[in-house]
C-alpha cells in the first residue's frame, strides 16, 4: 500500500530521541527491516523515509525491550527470518486474554495444559490469534473452518510465506436465496492484501497475518525471554 | 596430497572433497569441490573453494577464490581473496586485496590494503588506511578512515565517523604523485553520496549530504549540504555549499 503515512529519518530521530548510531546499529542487527527504508528525492536531495506507524511502534518497542534484553537476543526475536521453532508459553496466551473457553475448544487445546509449563508453536499461536479475533463474529462452524484452513496452510509453510508477502485471513459469507429458500455459505480464505470478492460476499473479518505474527513474537515470546524459548538459529543475514 | 587425522594438505596440485576437517592447507594449486567446515583453512598458493566455507580461521596469503559464502571467526588476507557469495567474518584483516561480490558483515574490519565490495559492509568497527570501493552502505558504530588511496562508498552511516587525510600528504608533492600513480591517477580522497552519524569529522572528503549531531569539516572537503543538530566547524580550506541547523 502506498498511502501509508511517511515520516522522515530526521523526524524519527527527533521525535523518539534516538541517535544515528542507534538507528544504523538496529538496522544492522535486523531489528528494522530493510523494506521500511524508503528513499525519496526531496528538494534537498535524497532522503530516507519510513512508514510512520510501523517505525514508531517498532522503535518504542526496541527501546522498552532493550532494557532487559541484550540486542542480539532481541534481534533473534525480531529478525525478519521467522523462526518456526519459536515457542510461546501457553500461560501467556491466557494472561494476555487470547484464550477463553470457546477458543480453547476450537483449537483443541487441552484446557489443563497451562498447569504445566507447556508451550505452543508459533503456528499454533497464530491460529489462536486468528480465532480469538474471530470469536465475537463467527459461529462455531466458522471457527472450525478457520482452524482447518490455518492448519492446512501451516503444513505448507504459511509462516515462511507471511514473512515474504502481506497475507490476510478473510472470513467471508455469501447468502444465496432462490425460490423462498435461503442458505448461507461461509468461506475461510488466506489471500494477499487487496483480494477482491464479488459484491454479494460479505467480508465478516479480515486479519493481517503479518501484524499478528509480529504481535506473537513481541508480546508472547518476550515475556519468557529467549533463553528457554527460542531455539538459536543462524538466521541473521541479508536484509 | 596427504590426508591424516581429518586434515588435508595439497602442496602440489590436487583436489579436496567437501567435508569436515581440522586443518586444510593448500600451498600449491588446489581446489575444494564441496562445502567445508574446518578449524583452519590456509591458502598460500592458488586455491579455489567451490562450496560454502565455515571456518574458525582462514588465512589467504596466496590467491584464494571462494565461489560461495564464507563464514569465519577470523580471516586474514595478505595476498588476494575473492568471495563470490556473502562473507560473514567476525574479524577481517586485509593487507592485500579483498573482493566480495555480495555483502560483508563483521564485527571488526581492518584493511590496510584494497577492499572492494559489491554490496553493503557492516561492522562494529571499520578501520581503513588503504583504498576501498563499497557499492552499498558502509555501516559501523565506529568508522575510521585514513585515506590511503581512492575511497568510495555509496553511503556511510554510524555513530562516530572519522575520515583523516593520509599521512603522505604532508610529505610533499613527490609522494603525492607516487600515490596517484599507484592508485590509478585518481585523487586520494573519499567520495560518497551521504554520510550520517552522531559525531563526524572529515578531511579530503567529497559528499553530497552530511547529516549529524556534531560535525567537523576539515581541509580538502567539498560538501553539498550539511545538516547538523548540535555543532558545526568548517575549516577555511573546505567548500560547503549549504549549512542547515536542524
Amino acid at each position: 500500500m502506498n498511502d501509508e503515512r511517511l515520516i522522515s529519518k530526521k523526524e524519527v530521530l527527533e521525535e523518539l530521541g534516538i541517535s544515528y548510531g542507534q538507528l544504523y546499529r538496529w538496522k544492522r542487527k535486523g531489528l528494522i527491516p530493510e523494506t521500511w527504508f524508503i528513499r525519496q528525492s526531496t528538494f534537498t536531495g535524497q532522503e530516507t523515509f519510513f512508514p510512520r506507524d510501523k517505525i514508531i511502534g517498532r522503535i518504542q518497542r526496541i527501546k522498552e525491550m532493550k532494557e532487559n534484553l541484550p540486542l542480539d537476543d532481541l534481534a533473534e526475536l525480531i529478525t525478519t527470518q521467522v523462526n518456526e521453532k519459536l515457542e510461546v508459553a501457553f500461560s501467556r496466551l491466557r494472561t494476555l486474554g487470547w484464550l477463553d473457553d470457546q477458543v480453547v475448544e476450537a483449537c483443541h487445546l487441552h484446557p489443563n495444559r497451562e498447569a504445566e509449563p507447556e508451550t505452543v508453536s508459533v503456528s499454533e499461536a497464530l491460529c489462536v490469534g486468528v480465532l480469538c479475533r474471530l470469536e465475537k463474529v463467527a459461529s462455531k462452524e466458522e471457527m472450525a473452518l478457520a482452524k482447518q484452513t490455518l492448519d492446512g496452510a501451516a503444513t505448507s509453510g504459511l509462516i515462511e510465506q507471511i514473512r515474504q508477502e502481506k497475507l490476510l485471513f478473510y472470513l467471508l459469507r455469501k447468502r444465496l436465496a432462490a425460490a423462498g429458500i435461503s442458505a448461507q455459505i461461509s468461506l475461510a480464505v488466506i489471500a494477499q492484501e487487496g483480494a477482491r470478492f464479488d459484491p454479494e460476499i460479505e467480508v465478516v473479518r479480515s486479519i493481517d497475518l503479518q501484524v499478528l505474527l509480529e504481535t506473537i513474537r513481541f508480546d508472547l515470546v518476550n515475556g519468557r525471554g529467549p533463553a528457554n524459548g527460542v531455539e538459536h538459529e543462524e538466521s541473521k543475514g541479508e536484509s | 596430497m596427504s590426508q591424516e587425522r581429518n586434515s588435508a594438505s595439497i602442496s602440489g596440485a590436487g583436489v579436496i572433497n567437501g567435508g569436515t576437517y581440522t586443518r586444510i592447507s593448500i600451498s600449491g594449486a588446489g581446489k575444494v569441490t564441496g562445502d567445508i567446515t574446518a578449524e583452519e583453512l590456509r591458502i598460500s598458493g592458488a586455491g579455489k573453494v567451490l562450496g560454502r566455507v565455515e571456518a574458525t580461521q582462514i588465512t589467504a596469503s596466496g590467491s584464494a577464490v571462494f565461489a560461495s559464502d564464507v563464514i569465519a571467526e577470523e580471516m586474514r588476507v595478505s595476498g588476494s581473496a575473492r568471495v563470490d557469495g556473502r562473507a560473514r567474518v567476525k574479524e577481517l584483516k586485509c593487507s592485500g586485496t579483498f573482493k566480495a561480490g555480495g555483502s560483508v558483515s563483521s564485527e571488526y574490519i581492518k584493511t590496510t590494503g584494497d577492499l572492494r565490495v559489491g554490496g553493503d559492509v557492516e561492522a562494529e568497527i571499520f578501520k581503513a588506511t588503504g583504498g576501498f570501493r563499497i557499492e552499498g552502505l558502509l555501516s559501523a558504530d565506529r568508522v575510521e578512515i585514513h585515506i590511503g588511496g581512492r575511497c568510495h562508498a555509496k553511503e556511510i552511516g554510524g555513530e562516530r565517523i572519522r575520515v583523516a587525510r593520509g599521512g603522505w600528504k604532508e610529505k610533499g608533492i613527490l609522494l603525492d604523485g607516487l600515490i596517484k600513480l599507484f592508485t590509478g591517477g585518481g585523487n586520494a580522497e573519499l567520495v560518497t553520496a551521504q554520510i550520517e552519524g552522531d559525531e563526524i569529522s572529515l578531511e579530503d572528503t567529497t559528499a553530497e549530504v552530511v547529516r549529524g549531531k556534531r560535525i567537523e569539516i576539515g581541509p580538502g572537503c567539498e560538501i553539498g549540504r550539511i545538516e547538523y543538530s548540535e555543532s558545526l566547524d568548517v575549516d577555511p580550506d573546505a567548500v560547503v555549499k549549504e549549512k542547515v541547523k536542524v
